[in-house]
């Protein structure tokens, strides 16, 4: 015990020294958290309507205006020829266009379907797809008011059946990408800060020679790798501290046990931790460890959630992906950040987090003791 | 004299294969697993379905859900308690809750509510799946209002109708729209960082001050370093472009040498970045770090890749053109998926073309600098 002790105060002399990448970690947590959640989002705003009027009746100028008195389009581009829609769409100047057809207002007061025109730039397929829906939903409910005064027209007064559908969106109302990314943004910084420093503190021993004397010593393997997780260990946990308040000020609910998360946190940091120390088993010099690092990162980082839902990916890209830690945290802090659920629906990812950070960790220091002290 | 720095630098590069092999084989993995790990299509979303009335008229209503083909019939619920309970374990995302007077009221022409909950952890899933339930449930709604109304003896169908036309991504897939922009970011992963290796390296190993001492004049060594991690970059891109476009069957619309032709543009500015980030860092590792965090995170980030520039602070939209990742990201979008011309993309072609020439001359001044100390 005396002997842990001492090493892990050598290590945390010699992590805290290195204030840069105490520095570092803090920024990761706090400064990198507030510039992407504030930044980087898939909403869609402010599209770009071009509009070509074929019919310019009083009918027309009403679906006109269903399309400007809702918030999802910014500006409203009257084109004068249909080439004009061409034109604007290429040159990315609008998003999709609204192409009423010559003759409009006549066929809808003969009661013949007539069709309008909707034209989407799906460059950006996420975009087009939210546009589309806003685009159907505005005529839906002008076509369904169209089919009531016809009838009343024709003298049938009695009321047409209808179905609403009354829309409640759960844990998020009001859709805001920043909730998710807030917490999206304090997984990925475990995951960074884990993965990075371990590597690194093992590999400079490695490089600087210095692990050759750690091994004569009494410090058993799994007190080395233990003393090397405690500094940034305890720094990672103590940033968690500020991230979290962070992700309240964006409008986090925090609805949750906040214990369960910091145990969470706790076993996920250090499974990041044994991923960063198994790379530094791999590697001989900084420069090797630093490369590794971030190929393991990104593909962890894309694949387990944090981005796009794992539920859109293929089959394989799924199955690979129960096998990330990254996965079953990203679960655990929606679940208990955002939802506000607990233990009772989130033990299988807490199991699957404990197993599979349980594995990693006993692999790496497997892997450290056959290759130092063989 | 260019010639000869261009044997030496090449000797030094095939001495070591493994990072060659790294530099060329990893963007084609990363390439597979974007391409495949980054979707956001919405389809086959799951439901679970708690109908409480039990009618001919509720069923019909959640077939029309099915018959989408955006949602799949997930499981039914019993309780009001289980409801909940299948948002919070992510079982279903969205839960329909068809109350029991369902029929009754349609039966006699009124309102029938339904309840739709959906999960909005994901916000963007959540609002397209919110908007196709709206388009659903209102088209069942005007097909019963049709069908009353032809008892009546008044046939009027689909009155107004939408006909969307999708230009440029007709499926709406997002691998369509991933892949041409990863052929910009993949760019950045490698070579940057190789060349700015490669110069540090003889920094480091103190072999630069023998290039002082030499004839050779600044630029010939900056152009020595380039060109060869130019044509690396080069061939690497050739093989990320046939993988991308034959393996995801992405068309190319417009024309391939306009896109090769910038493609060239593009590889010469991210080696000279490479250059620039060898001014600053002292060490390889200063090296590393620094074209992760100055070039590839932003990249990712910064570049309209996967995030939309249009919906970022104006503060940041400023800031996105610092990365050259941009433009390219831009250029490669528009020649894949619009298929336009030159008279379009010459903006975006002058920036690329602007950013490699500020490079070039930026590199060759430090190095004289330097020098001439």
């Amino acid at each position: 015990m005396r002997r842990l002790a001492a090493a892990v105060r050598k290590e945390f002399r010699q992590f805290l020294r290195d204030w840069l990448l105490v520095g570092l970690v803090i920024f990761i947590y706090t400064a990198d958290l507030v510039i992407c959640t504030s930044a980087l989002s898939f909403d869609v705003r402010n599209l770009k309507l071009a509009l070509y009027d074929g019919d310019r009746t009083e009918l027309s100028a009403r679906l006109v205006e269903r399309f400007s008195t809702t918030e999802y389009f910014d500006a409203l581009i009257p084109v004068a020829r249909i080439a004009d829609v061409d034109r604007l769409l290429d040159g990315n100047q609008a998003d999709l266009a609204l192409v009423i057809p010559a003759g409009f207002a006549q066929e809808v007061a003969a009661g013949r379907s007539t069709a309008v025109q909707v034209l989407l730039a799906g460059t950006n397929a996420n975009t087009a797809n939210a546009a589309r829906g806003y685009a159907a939903t505005i005529v839906g409910g002008f076509a369904r008011d169209m089919l009531a005064n016809h009838a009343a027209r024709h003298g049938i007064a009695n009321a047409l059946p209808s179905v609403r559908a009354e829309m409640r969106i759960w844990y998020n109302p009001q859709l805001e990408f920043a909730h998710f990314m807030a917490v999206s943004m304090i997984v990925v910084a475990a995951l960074m800060v884990g993965v990075i420093t371990a590597a690194a503190g093992l590999v400079r021993e490695k490089e600087s020679g210095t692990i050759e004397q750690l091994v004569v010593t009494p410090l058993r393997s799994h007190e080395l790798i233990l003393a090397k997780a405690a500094p940034p260990f305890t720094v990672g946990m103590l940033s968690l501290a500020p991230s979290v308040v962070i992700a309240k000020a964006f409008g986090v609910p925090l609805a949750g046990d906040l214990a369960l998360f910091i145990v969470a946190s706790a076993i996920a940091l250090a499974a990041f931790l044994a991923i960063g120390f198994f790379i530094g088993t791999l590697a001989d010099n900084l420069q090797q460890a630093l490369l590794l690092a971030f190929f393991v990162l990104f593909p962890l980082m894309f694949l387990s959630g944090t981005i796009a839902p794992i539920e859109s990916a293929p089959a394989l890209i799924q199955w690979l992906s129960t096998l990330s830690p990254v996965r079953y945290y990203m679960q655990i802090a929606l679940g208990i950040l955002l939802k506000g659920v607990g233990l009772d629906v989130l033990w299988p990812q807490f199991a699957a987090l404990a197993v599979t950070g349980f594995a990693l960790g006993t692999w790496s220091v497997v892997r450290l003791r056959r290759q130092l002290y063989a | 004299m260019l010639t000869a720095l261009l044997r030496k630098e090449t000797i030094e590069i095939v001495r070591d294969p493994v990072t060659l092999a790294v530099a060329v084989v990893l963007p084609v993995i990363m390439l597979f697993l974007f391409g495949y790990g980054v979707s956001m299509d919405v389809e086959d979303v799951p439901i679970a379905v708690y109908d409480q009335d039990r009618t001919q008229e509720s069923v019909r209503l959640v077939e029309a859900f099915v018959q989408s083909g955006y949602f799949k019939r997930h499981r039914n619920v019993q309780s009001p308690r289980e409801v909940g309970a299948v948002l919070d374990k992510a079982d279903a995302t969205v839960v329909i809750v068809i109350p029991p007077t369902f029929a009754r009221r349609l039966a006699a022409g009124s309102d029938a509510p339904v309840q739709v909950l959906i999960d909005g952890a994901f916000s963007p899933t959540a609002l397209i799946v919110s908007n196709y339930v709206t388009a659903i449930v209102n088209r069942f709604s005007t097909r019963l209002a049709e069908e009353r109304l032809a008892l009546s003896g008044l046939t009027a169908r689909g009155l107004v109708r939408l006909e969307s036309r999708v230009w440029y991504n007709a499926p709406m897939k997002t691998v369509n729209y991933i892949v041409p922009g990863l052929f910009a970011v993949l760019l950045m992963a490698f070579p940057p960082m190789l060349t700015a290796l490669a110069i540090v390296r003889e920094r480091e190993r103190g072999t630069i001050e023998q290039i002082y001492v030499s004839p050779v004049s600044p630029s010939m060594f900056i152009l020595g370093k380039i060109i060869p991690y130019a044509v690396i970059a080069f061939c690497e891109m050739l093989l990320v472009l046939i993988v991308g476009t034959t393996w995801f069957e992405i068309p190319l619309r417009g024309s391939l040498g306009l896109l090769l032709g910038a493609s060239l543009l593009y590889v010469f500015v991210t080696v000279g970045l490479g250059v620039a980030v060898s001014a600053v860092a002292r060490t390889q590792v200063a090296a590393v770090l620094l074209s992760l965090v100055g070039t590839l995170m932003p990249s990712f980030l910064f570049s309209g890749f996967l995030f939309p520039i249009a919906t970022m602070p104006y503060l940041l939209q400023l800031y996105t053109y610092v990365f050259p990742t941009r433009y390219f990201n831009d250029i490669s979008r528009d020649l894949f998926l619009k298929g336009i011309g030159i008279e379009y993309l010459w903006g975006n072609i002058a920036l690329l073309a602007l950013y490699a020439a500020a490079l070039f001359i930026a590199a060759s001044l430090t190095l004289r600098k330097k020098v001439a100390r």
